[in-house]
């Protein structure tokens, strides 16, 4: 390697360390007044936690119905990915079968991707408040039962599947269902998992549903949980950040888990609407 | 998918042992929470003190109020048996002298507690 | 009549039936949760709503108070554009970053997930993260600027009027850019490499082969990037709300926040579904002119 290309190779290290830094800074911020065990409001900060203890989790686990919110989210996610995976799975089988209208239903679905979920939050309230939905589990997971984005990962999944092997299960008089459960969703699993990974961050970030339909404070998610005890506590207590420590420490886990099905959902042109 | 496969995963591993860790904690936990708390009262020259009150105190973000009063014995020893919070101050007092107030904060309620420094009743309050 | 009693029985009829049921729990969502409110919307904003009595129809009242008694919706307007326009710089960066991570970099991955990490996070954790970081006394960006002379008294980012907007501007961007970093690296990474190897070969220097391979090749990823950038900023309710509730007075109020509070918290639902159908139609107008931008090749969504 030449001399030049090697200090390029090194400048662009740097750069990318230097831009690595950046976006790592905030996390390491709110870690810091998370664990340090002096007055986070004196000034100058200090750039690592003196005395760092965890007595602020501590806090945020009794103090805070941290629980409740954590079990509300957790309820509500599962019945998101649940959803998803039923709903989506057979309207994507559906779409892969030859039907008379199957380009319009098509054209629909691919038409409500441009419909983001925040132009229509006024008529889903009313309508989630006349089918008695509201402030319940049921009601706060619906509207995320089912997404495009989901439905045509799906459809490329089966697509994708050789039709010499549906044909064959056809002949072995296997009737749609089977098919779908014992071939298609077997050599689907990359899909699965996109779509599982997927719903579940949807619905465990979704902030603006819950707040719109929930009433009891025993029902808030933890996202609507977390702004509340912004709002009552603002400024106060360190403890918030050990709440958002907590809070993040989850949707962390599985994105680390699940890095590459997530990304190949997002590039299946996702966009959240 | 053969059964090792999916044991090796680390969609199993990670969970399993985030559950192993919580069975554990909680199995440490309700082996540990008496709600016992105990500790010694001296005066500024080291001496127990004996028949000092001892004030606790439960606090949550805003709030604080007095939960108990006990008194301790002859070695200048004092136990509560119940406290139920995990963030809580002590306060001992002697007739018109008071140690200052020591925080303790536990992993979880009612956690054993045996205070390593005694409280220290001096001159001043 | 025999002839269709006749076809119900045929495949035909039990394949149409079974198409239908699967189809109908989703589509039935679609209808319930996308398509009705659409309408309702629309037919709401002609309406004057009240909890109490049925809706009475005003026709146009609503879109005049909102065209000429409110002064409210401009300034949202406004920072809902400026927001959409930042987004641009974000894209820019993103597609910096992807240029720098792209081939096969020692360590190209992990720098991808670290980017790419604030993404998938919860908005309000994220709003809350900036919010501290703005702070005056325990936040890092007045306290770098202090240390580096840069300012002599901390500066109230989120109440200012001039700086709440780009303060959440760069907590946004923080949290998206990693989504465009990986649309764009997508985008990268189909590029033909023949196609640099060409204009090697014919002597073009590296900044020419960006300008006149990369950026065009790079269109329908630009394109993603453009929509999402427009959907974000019409969509962007968690973080703003979060952080500055649309204050100091309205510095920072986007579209979605105005029709939150004037729904949720004044109870006006017609106004602000008349404000939810006007802020639609801006969003499909822009979606055209991306469309159109991107030389009508809406193409590539995968």
């Amino acid at each position: 390697m030449t001399r030049r290309a090697r200090i390029l190779l090194a400048l662009r290290h740097a750069l990318l360390v230097a831009i690595a830094i950046a976006m790592l800074t905030p996390f390491y911020w709110v870690l810091k007044t998370a664990l340090t065990g002096e007055n986070i409001y004196a000034y100058p900060p200090s750039l690592l936690p003196v005395n760092p203890h965890f007595y602020n989790f501590v806090d945020v686990w009794y103090l805070i119905p941290f629980p409740r919110y954590l079990l509300n989210s957790v309820v509500v996610s599962l019945l998101a990915v649940a959803g998803n995976l039923v709903l989506n799975s057979i309207a994507a089988y559906a779409l892969t079968l030859p039907f008379r209208g199957r380009r319009a239903v098509l054209l629909l679905l691919l038409s409500c991707t441009l419909v983001p979920f925040q132009a229509t939050i006024i008529p889903a309230y009313l309508i989630t408040a006349r089918l008695g939905l509201l402030n319940s589990y049921l009601g706060l997971a619906l509207p995320l039962m089912s997404t495009i984005v989901c439905i045509f990962i799906f459809k490329a999944a089966f697509e994708a599947v050789p039709k010499s092997l549906i044909d064959a299960a056809r002949i072995d008089g296997l009737n749609d269902l089977r098919i779908l459960l014992r071939v298609l969703l077997p050599l689907s699993t990359p899909a699965i998992a996109t779509n599982v990974v997927l719903a579940f961050i949807w619905s465990w970030n979704n902030f603006l549903w819950p707040l719109i339909i929930t009433r009891d404070p025993n029902m808030q998610t933890l996202p609507l949980g977390l702004a509340r005890f912004l709002s009552y506590m603002e400024d106060t207590t360190g403890a918030l950040y050990a709440f958002v420590c907590m809070v993040l420490a989850p949707g962390l886990l599985v994105f680390l888990m699940a890095q590459a099905s997530f990304m190949r959902g997002l590039t299946a042109g996702a966009t959240k609407g | 998918m053969t059964l090792r496969r999916v044991l090796a995963s680390r969609f199993f591993i990670v969970p399993a042992a985030i559950a192993a860790v919580t069975i554990g904690w909680n199995i440490y936990v309700s082996l540990h929470a008496h709600g016992l708390l105990s500790g010694r009262v001296i005066d500024a020259a080291g001496r127990p003190l004996a028949n000092a009150t001892v004030v606790l105190y439960t606090h949550d973000f805003v709030t604080q109020a007095e939960k108990e009063r006990t008194k301790t014995d002859a070695s200048g020893a004092f136990a509560f048996t119940d406290n139920d919070s995990h963030l809580i101050q002590l306060q001992a007092l002697d007739g018109d002298r008071m140690s200052a107030r020591v925080t303790i904060r536990l992993w979880f309620r009612a956690q054993d507690r045996e205070l390593a420094a005694p409280l220290v009743i001096g001159a001043a309050g | 009549m025999t002839r269709a009693l006749a076809w119900l029985h045929t495949r035909n009829a039990r394949q149409a039936a079974l198409v239908a049921c699967f189809l109908t729990p989703s589509l039935l969502i679609f209808l319930l949760y996308r398509v009705l409110p659409l309408a309702w919307n629309v037919v709401l904003s002609f309406q004057a709503w009240s909890p109490l009595h049925p809706p009475v129809w005003i026709g146009w009242d609503n879109y005049d108070e909102m065209l000429h008694d409110d002064d409210v919706v401009w300034q949202a307007l406004y920072n809902t554009l400026i927001f959409m326009a930042s987004q641009g710089i974000g894209v820019v960066i993103a597609l910096g970053i992807a240029l720098l991570v792209n081939s096969d970099l020692k360590g190209a991955s992990v720098y991808r997930t670290i980017v790419f990490l604030s993404y998938p996070l919860m908005t309000v954790a994220v709003a809350i993260i900036w919010r501290w970081m703005y702070n005056e006394r325990g936040g890092l960006i007045d306290f770098v600027l202090r240390r580096l002379g840069v300012i002599d008294k901390p500066v109230a980012f989120l109440d200012s009027f001039g700086w709440a907007l780009p303060s959440t501007i760069v907590a946004n961007t923080w949290q998206v850019l990693g989504f465009f970093m990986i649309v764009l690296l997508t985008g990268l990474q189909s590029i033909p490499p023949h196609l640099y190897e060409a204009a090697r070969v014919d002597g073009a220097p590296g900044w020419a082969r960006l300008l006149r391979i990369t950026l065009p090749m790079l269109r329908p990823s630009l394109f993603l990037c453009a929509v999402i950038g427009i959907l974000n900023s019409f969509a962007a309710f968690d973080l703003v709300y979060v952080m500055t509730n649309g204050g100091p007075g309205h510095a920072t109020e986007l579209l979605i926040t105005y029709i939150y509070k004037e729904a949720f918290n004044q109870s006006r639902f017609d106004y602000a579904a008349a404000l939810t159908v006007a802020q639609f139609a801006l969003l499909l107008f822009l979606a055209w002119l991306a469309h159109r931008a991107a030389g009508g090749n809406a193409g590539a969504l995968e």
